[in-house]
């Protein structure tokens, strides 16, 4: 009887322990949440020459990779890399839901922030191309090509080709053109140290910002129906 | 007097399983519930929180290829709270020969699942935790020995339990009738 009762102590300190941990681990994630890319003025990247807005102090927005509303009463920043397999299922799934019934309504304002990650090998010409694409006005289908086919370009490396896919040659021509120049890089730099300063630890993670300052950043792979739920209650 | 049990190998590895695989089924389950999303109040936010994350661990589930998008529904509800539930099991040590089992079945399990997407060189996180880790020797390597582990667990435990327990004190014989 003894012996059960030493066990079940020892269970117990357990899931204190790790309910301590997660405790302890809550304020920093909201506490980084909260400073927020433009916020922090430690960390403040420098921001690159081309035109940025701000929308809801949330600062530095390329307006080309910006979907909605810019009055909307929430901010949705998300930061994807092109070859993450995550990345490929919310912007397939979730973003594209979210796009339709909220961001064409006027409800969110969607903002997408390139994060490529080092240890893929493409995803940041793959942010280049998209870049490019979303500077002549062909966002929508050059990411969701890039998305579609993820598979097979990180195999082949072909990112070119997908991307000229989706483009007339007139198009494909100007998306070259800026590729080439590289004058769009610093957009991409400044994408990725902005995310750092958040930090984000893992691709995809959505932020989302309200007009009463509050910050909800959003880990991982959501699904529409969860996501749904607190974008209901944010719009609000 | 009560006694401390003598060394007994077969012992210690039931005591090292159940303490290291407890505390890693714990975690586990606790992890995939918990993490990465973190908001615990108000009540709404928790309620959103968990299910993001268990969200999270559905895609990680739907990445084998290997469940209908029901299955995967069920897996990504299920396993981490049953993850939680054999980790407590393990620890208290009530009926330590059917969890044992039961988590040797898991691990079995585990390594199958992990090796099958290893050897079809599937580029995709092994939803052991929360934090993302890709599929690698590494963790084939990881689960064998904990797999490993919990066989030996509950092979000592069946064997162990056929002996009267030190702590039980010596048989006293029955008084004498005439």
């Amino acid at each position: 009887m003894i012996r059960r009762y030493l066990l079940a102590s020892v269970a117990s300190l357990a899931l204190a322990g790790l309910g301590s941990l997660t405790v302890m681990g809550a304020p920093a994630a909201q506490k980084a949440a909260k400073s927020s890319p433009s916020a922090s003025a430690s960390k403040k990247p420098a921001a690159p020459a081309q035109s940025l807005i701000t929308v809801d102090g949330v600062k530095d927005i390329d307006p080309d990779k910006a979907v909605g509303s810019k009055n909307a009463p929430v901010v949705m920043e998300v930061f994807t890399d092109f070859q993450c397999p995550a990345c490929k299922q919310l912007y397939t799934t979730t973003l594209q839901r979210v796009t339709d019934n909220y961001a064409d309504s006027g409800k969110i304002y969607i903002v997408h922030r390139d994060f490529p990650l080092p240890m893929h090998a493409y995803s940041r010409v793959a942010a280049s191309y998209a870049r490019a694409a979303c500077h002549i006005g062909k966002c929508e289908a050059v990411e969701s090509a890039l998305f579609q086919n993820q598979e097979k370009w990180e195999v082949s490396g072909d990112v070119k080709g997908t991307v000229a896919g989706v483009l007339t040659p007139a198009e494909m021509k100007k998306v070259q053109a800026l590729v080439d120049s590289g004058s769009l890089e610093p957009l991409i730099d400044h994408d990725k140290q902005i995310g750092q300063a958040i930090p984000i630890t893992q691709t995809p993670t959505s932020v989302l910002h309200t007009k009463d300052g509050q910050t909800y950043p959003v880990v991982g792979f959501v699904s529409y129906d969860v996501l749904k739920t607190l974008l209901d209650q944010l719009v609000k | 007097m009560m006694q401390s049990a003598p060394f007994n190998y077969r012992r210690l590895i039931i005591w090292l399983g159940r303490l290291l695989l407890g505390g890693i089924f714990l975690y586990a389950g606790f992890s995939k519930i918990a993490l990465p999303n973190k908001f615990y109040w108000p009540l709404p936010m928790l309620k959103f929180s968990i299910a993001a994350n268990l969200s999270n661990f559905g895609y990680q589930v739907a990445s084998y290829k290997m469940l209908a998008p029901a299955g995967v529904n069920f897996v990504s509800h299920v396993l981490p709270f049953a993850e939680v539930l054999l980790g407590l099991l393990l620890l208290i040590g009530w009926r330590l020969r059917i969890w044992a089992t039961v988590v040797s079945m898991f691990m079995l399990m585990f390594l199958t699942v992990v090796t099958r997407a290893y050897l079809l060189h599937m580029d995709i996180n092994c939803g052991c935790f929360a934090t993302p880790e890709p599929v690698s020797l590494k963790k084939i390597l990881e689960d064998s020995s904990m797999a490993l582990l919990a066989i030996l667990m509950t092979v000592f435990a069946y064997q162990e339990a056929g002996k009267p327990h030190p702590w039980s004190g010596p048989q006293v014989p029955p008084p004498a009738t005439t």
